[in-house]
């Protein structure tokens, strides 16, 4: 780890909180700010005292009225976390080691798994607040929604691809994983996916990943798409949450 | 009903907070009745884009649910933590994406050389600010208005140095120094 601070980070404790809270920090600075949060309890402290300071500010950003299906999303995503307890700071949960992967083939497919999943990075963060951003993005099939995969991507420099369960792929076929952010003019191979198996993709070959980056599984030929773009149907698409 | 008609000088935050905490699904909902619009139109000013904004909120509301138990009261208020959650995805979406023009130290200094800071004394205030409640409206009022919009800018906007130098076409290092003093001033003003 390197202890220094990046250049451009004030040394003052309450400029560089202002600073941070005001949202004038460069990205790098700001996920310097947020891995010191976690330990840090002087700074935490002199960012919420600067976010009450400026909040009254906030009043300055006309409301706008969310669309109706806003909240049903944000039920959608709280019920697949209910579905498991949650409880910051107890002991290590057997659901937290995510390189066992025995363990996940044999939970059923679904919700449970899904949520158990998610609550399982959820409050790994909780407990010790990792110096990196993560990002949790659930697949799920287009038509019913049901969950189908979980990409896990944080600490480890390296994407996972993990099943909840099986995948009937036709034998002629094969799925292929994809990724796009925002501001990419089209979608990067991550490769070939063996139902039912994970996949780990080195972080080293994307650029970082973004808030709302986008995940898909698409039906392609079984040797993989042709065109090195998507060309078959989209069985399994989520997008990266970001969790701070 | 809208959303944004509701006060919130008589809402509980701590409370709907705790009970978040708790596993009040009602209660969370509350707050989202409560605040949704408010942080829509934080949020969307920041990210400039509908569809977006709403995934941020999403976003957002997940956060504030599963983190609610680590929500310190004594550092701070509750209603100031919520807003944190959301402004802090937005501005890293924002940081992290295409909004981002790098300017370096080189191209700062030389803008500043020729800097004429008499200029933007007489600069007009960029925000109806006067409206804003609380201990800040005093503290912001003792600002020259160039450096009240600074802060407002940043804020507000969620503009970067950089694009707040082009904003107000002033050099960029010192933009940087009006903020950095600006900050300084509000705290010592509000303590």
């Amino acid at each position: 780890m390197n202890s220094k601070p990046p250049p451009g980070i004030p040394p003052d404790i309450h400029e560089l909180a202002g600073e941070y809270v005001l949202g004038t920090l460069s990205a790098a600075s700001r996920r310097g700010v947020e891995a010191r949060l976690g330990t840090d309890a002087a700074l935490r402290a002199a960012v919420q005292a600067w976010e009450d300071r400026l909040l009254p500010l906030a009043g300055l950003a006309e409301p706008v009225e969310p669309s109706p299906q806003l909240w049903r999303r944000v039920e959608r995503s709280l019920d697949a976390l209910d579905a498991v307890p949650r409880r910051a700071g107890r002991p290590k949960p057997w659901w937290r080691d995510w390189n066992n992967l025995a363990l996940w083939r044999g939970l059923t497919a679904g919700g449970f798994a899904t949520a158990a999943l998610l609550a399982a990075l959820l409050v790994t963060r909780l407990v010790e607040p990792p110096p990196v951003t993560r990002f949790m993005v659930v697949l799920v099939a287009p038509d019913d929604k049901a969950p189908g995969w979980v990409v896990q991507a944080g600490a480890s420099r390296q994407i996972e691809l993990i099943p909840l369960g099986a995948v009937d792929v036709p034998a002629d076929k094969a799925l292929q994983f994809w990724t796009k952010a925002d501001n990419w003019s089209a979608p990067v191979s991550l490769g070939l996916v063996t139902p039912g198996q994970s996949l780990k993709v080195p972080a080293g070959q994307l650029p970082a990943l973004q808030p709302n980056q986008l995940f898909e599984l698409t039906l392609e030929p079984r040797s993989g798409s042709p065109t090195g773009r998507p060309t078959g149907p989209i069985r399994y698409i989520g997008r990266a949450v970001q969790v701070l | 009903m809208s959303l944004s008609s509701r006060s919130f000088s008589d809402f509980d935050y701590e409370a709907t907070l705790a009970a978040c905490a708790a596993g009040d699904r009602a209660a969370m909902q509350r707050l989202y009745t409560q605040e949704g619009a408010r942080l829509l139109g934080v949020v969307e000013r920041i990210v400039r884009d509908r569809a977006l904004a709403e995934d941020i909120v999403h976003d957002a509301c997940v956060n504030i649910w599963t983190r609610a138990a680590s929500f310190e009261r004594t550092l701070g208020s509750a209603r100031g933590w919520i807003y944190s959650v959301a402004r802090n995805l937005a501005l890293n979406a924002v940081r992290d994406g295409r909004r981002e023009v790098a300017v370096d130290d080189e191209t700062a200094a030389a803008l500043d050389a020729r800097a004429s800071l008499e200029a933007w004394h007489d600069m007009a205030d960029a925000f109806a600010w006067q409206d804003s409640a609380g201990r800040i409206g005093p503290c912001l009022e003792q600002l020259e208005p160039v450096r009240r919009n600074c802060i407002l800018h940043a804020y507000v906007d969620g503009f970067s140095h950089g694009e707040i130098a082009r904003r107000l076409d002033a050099p960029l290092g010192t933009v940087k120094a009006w903020i950095k003093r600006s900050l300084a001033a509000l705290r010592e003003c509000m303590a």
